[in-house]
């Protein structure tokens, strides 16, 4: 090897040691992409706090559940949530997931909460619902108790010729803080159990 | 709410650590739910009792986040000076060493070299 080849491999090596001992300063100014996606998870558990065993058959004023609620934050910093919980009959339209639009269908019961990054929220619904017959062709819910709050509903739905039965939806949307804005936007994500209001 | 929240964001930001603003924030959160369930049914008492318990919260929140978030600038402008102190340090050692090393090495080479070339001449 000549001494120039030499002369080059100390250079090199002499370059990193010298990158080696300025990367403390370097860390200010070098900032990496974090990796990975930021989102949310959203769940819903049955009974046994598994995928399966949902309330479905819902007879009047027994109290169903409890049936589990989750988020996860993957979103890279704290976020600030808000989950509401609606009711509806076949006919009242679910969130939009084309628009992004939330159901217009006023909400029940809401909570609200701060997740730093990576944390799990869960929480515990049991529902209580009134319901009465009429003529056999209708059903009307009065009112909705969820986790021990009563909320008047007032709402109708008529035979589903194809499941047969009654059926209404308990479904949660979750919503998300925007710092932009100033106000809680609808996140495009919800979860749902079908309840058949047939037995009584 | 949304203040305290955004006054949280900010310290986060700089580094501070929020996990026990996180857990009044919850404490609030879950009093304002409260409040906003109680007027939808009519107990405007309830309510009332329920948003100002929250407000009260919100509003110690924010001046702790604010707190949190000057030590954490605070403690970065120590760290960032430590760090090019310390970089500054290790530059300046790897320069030396390289010069030094290089005219160590340079001398021993040519050393060698003019001794292989008197190695050679007297075969």
């Amino acid at each position: 090897m000549k001494f120039e080849d030499y002369r080059a491999l100390f250079l090199v090596a002499s370059l990193v040691s010298g990158v080696l001992a300025a990367s403390p300063a370097l860390s200010l100014f070098v900032s990496f992409p974090t990796s990975g996606e930021s989102f949310s998870e959203f769940w819903l558990l049955g009974l046994d706090h598994r995928a399966e065993s949902y309330p479905f058959n819902v007879s009047v004023d027994e109290t169903n559940g409890p049936i589990y609620l989750g988020v996860r934050n993957h979103m890279g910093s704290s976020k600030y949530y808000m989950v509401y919980v609606k009711l509806r009959n076949q006919t009242q339209p679910l969130p939009d997931g084309s628009t992004g639009k939330p159901s217009p269908v006023p909400p029940l019961y809401e909570f609200q909460f701060f997740l730093s990054d990576d944390e799990v929220w869960e929480h515990p619904v049991t529902f209580v619902i009134h319901y009465t017959s009429s003529q056999n062709d209708s059903v009307v819910v009065h009112y909705t108790s969820i986790n021990g709050v009563r909320f008047p509903v007032n709402s109708s739905s008529i035979w589903d010729w194809e499941r047969n039965g009654f059926y209404y939806q308990l479904f949660f949307e979750l919503w998300l803080y925007n710092t932009a804005s100033h106000s809680f936007q609808y996140y495009d994500r919800f979860v749902g159990i079908w309840l058949n209001m047939t037995v009584f | 709410m949304a203040q305290a929240y955004e006054a949280v964001l900010d310290a986060e930001r700089s580094g501070a650590d929020v996990s026990g603003l996180l857990v009044r924030l919850n404490d609030a959160a879950a009093l304002l739910s409260e409040a906003r369930m109680a007027f939808e049914v009519g107990d405007f008492e309830e309510a009332t009792r329920f948003a100002e318990s929250a407000s009260e919260v919100g509003y110690e929140v924010v001046d702790d986040a604010e707190l949190l978030e000057i030590e954490a600038n605070n403690a970065q402008v120590h760290r960032s000076g430590r760090f090019l102190v310390t970089s500054a340090l290790g530059v300046s050692t790897v320069l030396v060493a390289s010069l030094l090393g290089y005219e160590f090495f340079k001398r021993r080479y040519y050393k060698r070299m003019s001794k292989k070339s008197s190695k050679a001449g007297q075969l």
